[in-house]
Order: structure tokens, then sequence, then C-alpha cells
């Protein structure tokens, strides 16, 4: 084998080109004029690149997606602060009760979005605009489990008999499902003990815990589970994917999470971050996001909704949905998450 | 005398200090933040509760089962390299190397596949009459040892080639022309050269395994809880950093005394032999 030869000049060369390479994001973001928009993975940063980037760009502006879940978004601001990587956050109630208690996000100014008076007033926060609700329910695979009617089918029906996959309490969607089934078998929603022991007398649902929804839905594409806690926009997108997956809502009433945008305290890019807001909640934007595989329920009046999401929720019955208290959820989580790691350990 | 060759040493130092020993320093000292000042708070709370010495138990265990799964394959494959022609040798150092030219998460999602309900193990138990019905080992601790165990293979493999690459086959020929059989050439001829290269592959499978987020999170689901996870959940979820640095600290004092401990039973005189 002939050894590596390398000259000085080469050498030099090399070292300068890796010099150059680090530098290049410090010169993108050198630029100022383009936002830094943290997204959640998958489905969101697909549409929210394909959509909003032309968008801002006709607004005068760069647009960079980020993808990254609500969680792992606030522990990348905590682990900056003063230098945040993004320039705007994408998180529900939950998140956004712990980004404002550390000081993360900023109250922004309306009078910069232009279709700020197109959103109900439901969906104009002030730190920050409503862009879509994230209806939650169960999806199941219909060639394996009949349609379940709610969450006490999955734990009484043997149909659903090691088949259905839960997951932590580190999942939103995880969490808003254990409330609705703490109100079914306990006495409220914070009566997680109800919940606990409702999986100590059906062990076999202990089975197929994983740490998220994303390990589900590839877990449901492999046939290995049938049935799981989802968001609509998460059966959108198996179905997308030429899968058989329908959404339930359950009777007892689907959990929602309002999606927002926020602007992070010390950003960089302000306008660019505006430009980005605005387009989001925009009708253009909107048209678009709610079709396939999206699906993502329409904030602005002037959308008209698809069949297809009125098959999961009408504008009429977004009041009628059931929304977690996420501060008592927020001071429980350690705990639950602590508990129900011990019980699934076994 | 020769001249010292500390000058030439100094870039290295300089990059340890300001990306490793630094960072490691920050991580120690942050471990001792705690809601009433520096204490030992977050120690006692992780010492404090039975269900994280558990996880503890739990991820050596996964680095252990790995290690012998790992040996148990790689000390054959590595024996047939030191064996084999020139044909032989490249073909096994390609079929090393290009597993590692994948990431660690396309071979975890492979391994989904493989351990599933309709997955090839499956179909193979099934073929044989052995089972009756479809069985997945996903989220079983057998899957995840055998996943882990493909995707470390190499890092045993490829120490135990480069010291085999070193070694004449005559040493194992004399021992055969002595009268000594197969496990006495084995245990005491091939096993005291090979040691070296066995523990620096145990040592790499050792610490791969038990810091392999991904792969356990995916693999051994939530029913199998590892240090990691714990990590991951304290930053991302409870954003409690100082308590994840503690619990860094643990993973890496108790996988450094693991690490220790076998490199001094390898050392043992009656394992190395002597003059």
């Amino acid at each position: 084998m002939t050894d590596l030869q390398i000259t000085r000049r080469h050498f030099g060369m090399l070292a300068a080109g890796a010099a150059a390479a680090a530098t290049l994001p410090f010169a993108a973001r050198a630029a100022g004029e383009t936002a830094i928009a943290a997204t959640f993975p998958g489905n969101w940063e697909d549409g929210y690149r394909t959509v909003l980037t032309p968008l801002v760009k006709e607004a005068g502006y760069d647009l960079t997606i980020a993808p990254a879940l609500a969680q792992d978004q606030l522990a990348k601001i905590m682990a900056s602060p003063g230098n945040p990587p993004y320039d705007t956050l994408l998180m529900s109630p939950g998140q956004m009760a712990v980004a404002i208690d550390n000081d993360l996000i900023e109250k922004i100014d309306p009078s910069k979005l232009k279709n700020w008076d197109k959103l109900d007033a439901s969906f104009q926060g002030e730190y920050g605009p409503t862009v879509t609700i994230e209806v939650n329910g169960i999806a199941y695979n219909p060639d394996l489990v009949p349609r379940p009617k709610g969450y006490r089918d999955l734990f009484e029906n043997p149909a659903y008999k090691g088949l259905v996959s839960w997951t932590g309490f580190d999942s939103n969607t995880a969490v808003m499902a254990y409330t609705e089934i703490a109100k079914i078998y306990g006495s409220g929603p914070e009566d997680m003990d109800a919940v606990f022991k409702l999986f100590k007398d059906h062990p076999e649902q202990l089975r197929g815990v994983v740490d998220s929804t994303n390990h589900q839905m590839t877990l449901f594409q492999q046939g290995e589970i049938a049935v799981f806690m989802c968001s609509t926009g998460n059966v959108a997108r198996l179905k997308s994917l030429g899968l058989k997956a329908e959404y339930v809502a359950p009777e007892t009433g689907s959990p929602a999470a309002p999606v927002n945008i926020h602007l992070t305290k010390g950003a960089k890019n302000v306008d660019a971050a505006y430009a980005y807001m605005d387009a989001a909640i925009s009708k253009a934007a909107q048209d678009k996001l709610k079709m396939p595989p999206t699906e993502m329920f329409p904030t602005n009046k002037d959308v008209e909704l698809t069949p297809g999401i009125e098959a999961y929720v009408t504008r009429d019955q977004l009041s009628s949905m059931v929304y977690p208290d996420w501060a008592m959820i927020n001071k429980h989580r350690s705990d639950w998450i602590r508990q129900f790691d011990e019980l699934v350990a076994g | 005398m020769k001249a010292s060759g500390f000058p030439y040493v100094i870039p290295m130092l300089v990059l340890s200090v300001a990306f490793f020993a630094t960072p490691l320093a920050v991580l120690i000292g942050y471990s001792f933040f705690g809601s009433q000042g520096a204490s030992l708070e977050n120690y006692g709370r992780f010492f404090g509760d039975a269900f994280n010495f558990h996880v503890l138990i739990n991820t050596a265990r996964l680095g252990l089962e790995t290690v012998i799964g790992t040996t148990i394959l790689g000390v054959p494959i590595a024996l047939f390299y030191w064996h084999g022609g020139r044909n032989a040798r490249q073909v096994i150092i390609f079929l090393t190397l290009i597993p590692m030219l994948t990431s660690n998460v396309v071979r975890t999602f492979a391994w989904i596949v493989i351990l599933g309900r309709q997955g090839p193990i499956s179909e193979a138990l099934m073929a044989l009459g052995l089972t009756g019905s479809p069985i997945s080992l996903m989220f079983t601790e057998l899957g995840l040892v055998m996943a882990m165990c493909q995707i470390d293979l190499p890092l045993i493999i490829l120490p135990l080639i480069a010291i085999l690459s070193r070694t004449s086959v005559q040493f194992t020929e004399a021992a055969q022309v002595s009268g000594a059989g197969p496990w006495r050439i084995l245990l005491t001829v091939l096993l005291p050269m090979i040691l070296p290269g066995l523990l620096a592959g145990w040592i790499l499978v050792f610490a791969s395994t038990s810091s392999s987020f991904v792969t356990q999170a995916v693999i051994g689901g939530a029913r199998n809880v590892y240090v990691p996870q714990l990590i991951y959940r304290e930053v991302g979820t409870l954003f409690d950093w100082p308590m994840a640095s503690a619990i860094a600290v643990v993973l890496l004092l108790s996988t450094g005394l693991l690490l220790v401990a076998m490199a001094m039973i390898s050392r043992h005189r009656r394992l190395i032999g002597h003059a």
C-alpha cells in the first residue's frame, strides 16, 4: 500500500479550506435578513420549507427552517442564553408556559403583521399567532383492528390486546391522552394514579411502550403496532405514504393544542421573523398547508376548510375540543414521568 | 540522548484541553449546582432513588452482553482473516468497513425490519415450525443486544485484525507440533497474543453500547430504560441540566470503573503468561 503523501502547500490549502468551511454558518447569518425558524420535523418541516420560503422571499427576506421538537427547541434556547439559535419557536401551550417562565420569548407587536386581523381573537396570542390547532385522538390500522370508540375500548376490548402502543409522559400527545383517561377511570385529569393502576391491571399494554410518536409512526408502518395516540397530522402523513391509517375522535372528546409561533427573546432577525409569522398566517400559505399531506387546520378566517379536515373537526367544534390545563400538567410532569418509567420497567 | 518531542505534542494538548478537558470540567462543575448553591444535592437525588440503580445496572449489563456477543462473533472472523488468503482478507475488511460507512440511525432502523413480526427472524422461526404465530423481538433486551452486536462488531474486529496482522501463523503451528490441542492453542497461545486487541475492542464496544441513545430508544423501547435516556429526559423534557450533568458524571465514572476492571483482568499474569 502506498503511503499518503501531502506537501506543506497542500496541507495549508486544506487547513484554509476547512477554516473557511467552518465559518460558513456565521457568514450565512451575517447577512442579517434570514429568519431562522424552528419547526417540528417531518410534515411541518417539509410543508413550511416548501410553502413559506417563497412567501417570505416575496417580502424581501430569506427563511431557514430548522427542524426540532418543541422540547428540543427549549433545551437549545436555554443552552445559549443571549445568543438564541432560533429567531422564532413553534410550540404548544405546554412549552409556551415554560418559555414564558424562563423569559425565553417576548410579546409580539401585532401591527407588524398584515394578516393579524384575519385571525379569530382566540388565535391572537400576545406571545404570537396560532398557526393551526393540533387535534388529537386515536390512530388505528383498519386492516388489523376494529374502529375503537375511545380510550376505554383500548383497555377493555380484547381485539386490541398487544396491538396498542403508548409513549411516556415526555410526549404532549401522550400526556393529553392520559389526562383524558384519568377523567374516565379516576376523579379528574390530575388523578394519574388511576391511569397507573389501569396499566398495572393490563400489563399487555406496557409491552408496546416506546419513546416517541415518531417511533410509533415507524412501527405502524412496519405493522408492529395497530393503534397509537396521534394528532390528525400524524394520520394525514401516514395516509400520504399510502398506508392504511384512520383517525378516531374519542367519544369523550378530542384533546387539542393550539400551535403558536413565538418570537425568541434576543432574536437577531426580528423583521424577517415577523415576515415569516405573517406568511404563516396568510391565506396563500394556509390554503396550501390545509391540503394533504400536511392537512393543517387553518386559523385564517378567509380559508375554507377541506372535506378532509372537516371530517376531523369543523370551526364550530373548536370550542368543544378538550384543552388541557398545561400549568397543572407541567407541575406534575416530572413525577409522572418517573412513576411511569418505574411502572413500565417493572 | 534524544531531543525532547514535547513541542510536537503541544497542538494536541491544546486541542485536548480546549475541546475535551474544559467541557468535561464544565460538566462536572455543573453537576454540583443545587437549589441552594454548590452541593451534592443532585448526586443525593440520583442515588436516593432505587430506580436509578436499576437503570445503571441495566446499562452496564447491556454493555457487557454486547461485549460478550461481539467477542463470540468477532474472534472467529478475525482468525479467519488471519488464516485467509489475500482475497478472503479483502472481502472481510470490505464487509467490516462497509457497515461503518452507514449511519447508526440507518442501521438501527434496518433492525426494526429484521426484528419485527414480519421480519426474517420471525419468518424463519415459523418456517422451521418453532413458533406457530409471528413473534417480534422489538422492545426486548435480546433484540437490542442482537442489533448492538451487529452495529458494534467492527469495533472489535478491527483491533483484532491489527494485532493478528503483525503476528506469525507459525506460533500456532509450533504449538501444534508440540502436541497442543486446539483449545490449548487458543487459551495459551492465541489468547495472550490477541488480548491487547480484545481489550481495545471491549473498551470501544462497551463505551459505544452504553451510550448508544438512538438504538437503545428505538429497539429497546421504553420498557428497557438506560442511562442515556435518563440524561436526555433531564435535558430535553425536565430542563434540569445540573441533574443531567450529575447523571452523565455517574455514567462516566461507572463506565470508567468497569473499563479499568476489564484492563486489570486482562493484565492478569495467568492470562498474559510469563517467561
